[in-house]
């Protein structure tokens, strides 16, 4: 998929997505009650918010729609990052998701699930070897403990 | 003033000016770690100090994080900041020339007198500034608010239309919650934790860290040879010719500064093209030439201080930055705008004691420990994002001890990162969700004082100047596409 293909497709998404953020905020609007103590009442800036939204969104499917057609090159395709990888950004995300799972719904130690994420998350940015995993494990550690003593000690605040 | 440097310097409270602006430094001077991010994940930690000490700490950071990144723009021609890009045009080839040391002397320095200059201003305006914004009602305050997104949406870079969605997405997700008018939940759909809508500091850490490690983690990071200072930084006295170009950049981004959504950056590219424009040398800029890192490291420490006179004067943030600075004035409880100054003159006066204060913490920090501080590229970085996304998750959480903070940042996390994929630029998106509230607030007032009137605007001079300006905003880039057409025909007809 070149550039312009992935642009495009990217601002259809966008624009589809605006639309559906739109169409939310309209339907909430409408169950709102009528203004009674003041002229503007309480719907009335998620339907102007709701309104530009619909159409900024339409403007971004016909502009791209009409690139696409033309064949003419997305603005400002250059400006892509080179040589990324996604699949390394994605596995970032899921360990940061199941941490927050082990941490809210398994109630896994703070102390046991920090060390886990800092090791999981470390070796899918760096390189994967003993050495590293155990450094990132000891570094999960220190980071845990140090933030469990400020937590509870200064904010009053218990973790996990 | 006498008495907010008097109280700036309690031990408590240098103490936190001095750990802000050495973290900033440091930060700075990682790439792809922002003074943004560090403000946003330091903020939690503010929540039980004083106000007086929580605001130190915050514009230490924010001073220590933009001057830390020219070291690795010289260095490395890796800018900390985005504030620093300019400063690799001269300051890169100088390091590769042997003159590495000499580089980073005059970057400190201009950042220094950039930020006092700008601080002379800084002091100068902002009670005035505020005294005069006294006289604003709520229409203008409305048209205010709108003229500053509108700015800051339509001068980002990229679309206008995505900048534009950018800043109307950021409004439409501050809008679900208790509507505080009228003490009704607002768009929650039936769900009990939506009453309190989306929390400014999880938004923030999701938009703009979490995104932005997910993003740096996909991109691998070469470091290249990097010539390390070897002896000590060289200033000398015939250096006092230098002192119209720093002078130049201090007033231009100390102006630039003041308008929203035009960063460091921007007011550094301005200085440096003025510097060349003027120069009797314009050649030698890009090769290594000694005012153009002048006029880059003058101009983006400079816009600071520009950037703060309508923070605290109006409570208009200019960039990112400044919004995260509302947000902990106001976990303060403390309203950012003209009656600050009535209100809580400790910490009106003590943001722009503190701003001189960290200038000069910056000045001696920098000047004798860049060696060490240059070193700290060498830190894998791996090890160094897991562990900011620790401090994001244990931050978010730390607000209101709820992990359904944490969600909402993750969420955010991959809004922005979606958001900067489709090109929608992040700083809109934020600032349009600190400024929703009260743009609905001032304009409800408004209606509510004129019985539902919209034509009293008319009778509003500064309303109606500042809906002017945001028009004219939004118009200007046809209207100059137009002129540079017209211009060409001309050319064209014999």
């Amino acid at each position: 998929m070149d550039d312009r293909t992935r642009a495009t497709l990217a601002d259809l998404a966008l624009a589809g997505l605006t639309f559906s953020g739109a169409a939310v905020l309209l339907v909430g609007a409408a169950s709102l009650p009528p203004p009674r103590f003041e002229p503007l009442g309480s719907a009335a800036l998620p339907r102007i918010l709701g309104s530009i939204l619909f159409l900024f969104a339409a403007i971004i499917a016909i502009t791209a729609i009409r690139r696409a057609s033309n064949g003419k090159p997305a603005p400002t395709a250059k400006a892509t990052v080179p040589k990324a990888d996604p699949k390394r950004g994605a596995l970032v995300l899921a360990a940061l998701i199941i941490y927050a799972f082990m941490l809210d719904v398994l109630r896994v130690p703070f102390l046991v699930a920090t060390p886990l994420f800092v090791t999981a998350t470390g070796l899918s940015i760096g390189a994967r070897s003993w050495r590293n995993l155990a450094a990132f494990a000891v570094l999960g550690l220190i980071l845990a403990g140090g933030i469990s003593v400020v937590l509870e000690r200064f904010l009053y605040v218990r973790i996990g | 003033m006498i008495d907010a440097f008097l109280l700036l310097f309690a031990p408590t409270n240098l103490l936190f000016l001095f750990i802000g602006t050495s973290l900033g430094i440091v930060v700075g001077a990682i790439p792809g770690l922002t003074a943004t991010m560090l403000i946003a994940l330091t903020l939690p930690l503010t929540f039980n100090m004083e106000p007086v000490s929580a605001v130190t700490l915050l514009i230490g950071e924010y001073v220590g994080g933009i001057s830390g990144g020219l070291i690795m723009a010289i260095l490395l021609r890796m800018p900390g900041t985005p504030a620093s890009i300019v400063t690799t045009f001269d300051g890169y080839p100088m390091a590769q020339s042997g003159r590495a040391e000499r580089a980073l002397a005059l970057g400190i320095m201009a950042s220094v007198v950039g930020g006092i200059i700008s601080w002379g201003f800084l002091a100068g305006m902002s009670p005035a500034l505020a005294r005069f914004a006294l006289k604003f009602g709520p229409w203008e305050y409305f048209t205010l608010v709108l003229m500053a997104l509108v700015m800051l949406a339509v001068l980002s870079q990229g679309s206008i239309v995505k900048g534009l969605l950018g800043a109307a997405l950021g409004m439409a997700f501050a809008l679900p919650g208790i509507d505080n008018s009228i003490g009704q939940a607002r768009l929650t759909f039936g769900s009990d934790a939506m009453l309190s809508g989306f929390g400014l500091l999880p938004v923030l850490i999701g938009a703009f860290a979490i995104s932005q490690i997910l993003r740096d983690s996909a991109t691998p990071q070469n470091i290249g040879k990097m010539e390390l200072p070897k002896r000590h930084l060289p200033i000398y006295r015939r250096d006092i010719a230098y002192a119209p170009g720093l002078l130049r950049g201090s007033v231009i981004g100390t102006w630039i500064g003041l308008l929203p959504g035009i960063g460091g950056n921007i007011a550094a590219l301005v200085s440096y093209s003025t510097e060349k424009q003027i120069s009797r040398e314009p050649e030698k800029f890009g090769t290594g030439h000694e005012p153009g890192v002048i006029a880059a490291e003058s101009a983006n420490n400079a816009a600071i201080g520009g950037a703060l006179i309508p923070l605290i004067t109006m409570g208009i943030p200019g960039s990112v930055t400044e919004a995260i600075l509302i947000g902990a004035l106001t976990i303060h409880n403390l309203q950012p705008g003209p009656l600050l100054f009535q209100n809580a003159p400790e910490i009106a006066y003590g943001i722009i004691a503190a701003y001189l204060v960290a200038n000069v913490l910056m000045l001696m920090l920098m000047w004798g420990l860049v060696r060490y501080i240059a070193q700290i590229v060498r830190l894998p970085r791996s090890g160094l994002m897991a562990g900011i996304l620790v401090f994001c998750v244990t931050g978010s959480y730390a607000v209101n001890s709820s992990f359904t903070d944490v969600w909402v940042m993750i969420g955010f996390g991959v809004i922005g990162l979606g958001l900067e994929y489709c090109r929608v630029p992040l700083g809109p998106f934020v600032i349009g969700f600190v400024l929703s509230p009260i743009a609905e607030e001032q304009l409800r007032a408004s209606l509510m004082m004129s019985d539902g009137d919209f034509t009293e605007i008319l009778y509003r001079p500064y309303a109606l100047v500042f809906l002017a300006l945001a028009a004219l905003t939004v118009a200007w880039p046809a209207i100059a596409r137009r002129i540079g057409a017209r211009g060409a025909l001309r050319k064209d007809i014999p």
